[in-house]
């Protein structure tokens, strides 16, 4: 399998926080979800791999190249949409795509002005005139018109509303048809992630807590909901965090199939990333 | 880095044009006695104030982040501010140049070219000595934070050049310096400035390497 990226060992110490040895690879043609709560490591795991930090251990290796020996060879093909508009208030849309096209030697300045119409941004008004969607949606044509056969996101669909969320999901899932390209996508909406990922990392504290096909995940975990008594009497080891409440009690089993065959009397829903996530940090704090 | 220049430029066009506009009435001043050497504040003013307008721009827009995750990366970010301090300063000079020519040309500045044409590439190598010291701060600390750093080591270079002329004026007259130090004078100070500048961006790359975004 071609690997778009491979991360091995990945450590970063801020002292007060530390990124470690995380480890994960997107396979082309594949969209990777990166989830965790806030400060879990998401950012700081995408600004290694664009060498915006430096990394203290392990490695990162981007279409097959060291992200820092080969930093322009890699940049060329990387397309990047960071968590906040970067471009400048006073900038118009032509006004972006004739900067970078003077940056990408692989710049698509007919592909640009195609996003520009698909996504209906005018192209009079300034970057400051436009609404948060807008700008996101500018940052994605340009990251688009650069012809990258990897897109790194960083909270990109956050703060949208749902029908641009869902829009923009559409073209991720437009770009991976060919199998060369890939996408990594760090979000803490875990329903856009449901929708469009192949392959979720959940980081939680600095590590990987979760991680697999997406499908899988949602194979194997499973949300149970029961009475205090029955969850009193089921072996701790079957799940991974819990809720007690006034009126019940619920749970995250981390392998569905075999808490079956062990309580088949306790019925267990399938569970959404946000029940792993959710579910992950409770029973971290118990 | 082509497109880091371009983006300096069209960002920074509305503020070119307003001293364009200071430009005419600093003309306008000059032909009304003020003298030429009006034009050399023109030159500094606008090549210290627009490389740390770009620096404060960028990262109000966060574009250093997304700058280095470009192919240019931390090497064309410093490049570019560097080549773009060198062409504010050379085309402002130029545009003096041009300007003080022709109010000589219709008379109406007294001074001759060669004297005015001196006075504005004087200017131009303080300014660029003075970027040498400015960039490196602005790249390290960001504008707000080398904003008084700048000032600091202003009041110490002017302030010390104005206290060593009142001491060398209060110990009366001094020896005349050999004439083949005056005629290397030129050459010399051309050398100091190309070399504090080239220097300055050893440093600056140094620094910005090291930066966490």
């Amino acid at each position: 399998m071609k690997y778009a990226l491979e991360i091995e060992r990945l450590c970063k110490d801020y002292g007060s926080f530390r990124l470690e040895d995380v480890s994960f690879a997107v396979p082309g043609g594949t969209i990777m979800g990166l989830i965790g709560e806030n400060g879990a490591g998401k950012s700081t795991t995408i600004k290694c791999i664009l060498n915006l930090i430096r990394r203290d251990g392990g490695s990162i290796r981007v279409l097959g190249m060291d992200n820092r020996e080969d930093e322009r060879a890699v940049k060329e093909q990387v397309g990047v949409v960071l968590d906040e508009s970067t471009f400048h208030d006073t900038l118009k849309a032509p006004e972006v795509g004739k900067i970078l096209r003077r940056l990408y030697r692989s710049w698509d300045g007919v592909v640009f002005e195609r996003y520009l119409d698909k996504f209906e941004l005018p192209r009079k008004k300034t970057v400051k005139e436009f609404s948060k969607g807008m700008k996101t949606k500018l940052s994605i044509a340009a990251a688009l018109s650069a012809r990258p056969r990897l897109l790194i996101l960083d909270e990109a669909t956050s703060g949208l509303d749902p029908v641009v969320r869902d829009e923009i999901l559409d073209e991720f899932l437009a770009f991976i048809q060919d199998e060369d390209h890939a996408i990594l996508i760090s979000s803490h909406i875990t329903s856009d992630l449901e929708k469009a990922a192949d392959y979720v990392t959940y980081l939680h504290k600095g590590r990987v807590a979760v991680q697999g096909a997406k499908d899988e995940l949602l194979e194997t975990h499973g949300r149970l909901v029961c009475g205090r008594a029955d969850l009193e009497r089921v072996d701790p080891a079957l799940l991974v965090g819990r809720r007690v409440g006034q009126f019940g009690c619920e749970a995250l089993v981390k392998d569905r199939r075999a808490f079956a065959q062990l309580y088949p009397e306790l019925t267990v829903d399938p569970a959404s990333l946000e029940d792993i996530m959710v579910f992950t940090v409770k029973g971290d704090a118990q | 880095m082509t497109g880091l220049i371009y983006k300096d430029i069209v960002v920074l066009k509305k503020q070119l044009g307003y001293y364009m506009i200071f430009l005419v009435f600093y003309a306008a001043m000059a032909v009304m006695g003020m003298g030429a050497g009006i034009f050399g504040a023109m030159i500094s003013l606008v090549g210290l104030v627009l490389p740390m307008s770009s620096i404060a721009y960028d990262e109000q827009a966060r574009w250093d982040k997304f700058a280095v995750s470009t192919p240019a990366g931390r090497a064309g970010v410093v490049g570019a501010k560097y080549l773009f301090t060198l062409a504010v300063v050379g085309g402002m000079t130029a545009v003096v140049v041009a300007l003080m020519g022709a109010l000589r040309l219709a008379g109406l500045l007294k001074e001759s070219v060669a004297e005015l044409a001196l006075t504005a590439l004087a200017c131009a190598g303080a300014v660029l000595f003075m970027n040498s010291f400015t960039l490196p701060l602005l790249l390290k600390y960001g504008a707000e934070k080398s904003r008084s750093i700048s000032m600091g080591l202003f009041v110490i270079i002017f302030g010390g050049a104005f206290l060593g002329g009142m001491v060398l004026k209060s110990w009366g007259s001094l020896p005349a310096p050999p004439i083949w130090l005056l005629r290397a004078l030129p050459g010399l100070l051309v050398l100091l400035v190309a070399g504090a500048f080239g220097a300055s961006y050893c440093i600056a790359r140094g620094i910005y390497e090291k930066k966490e975004l």
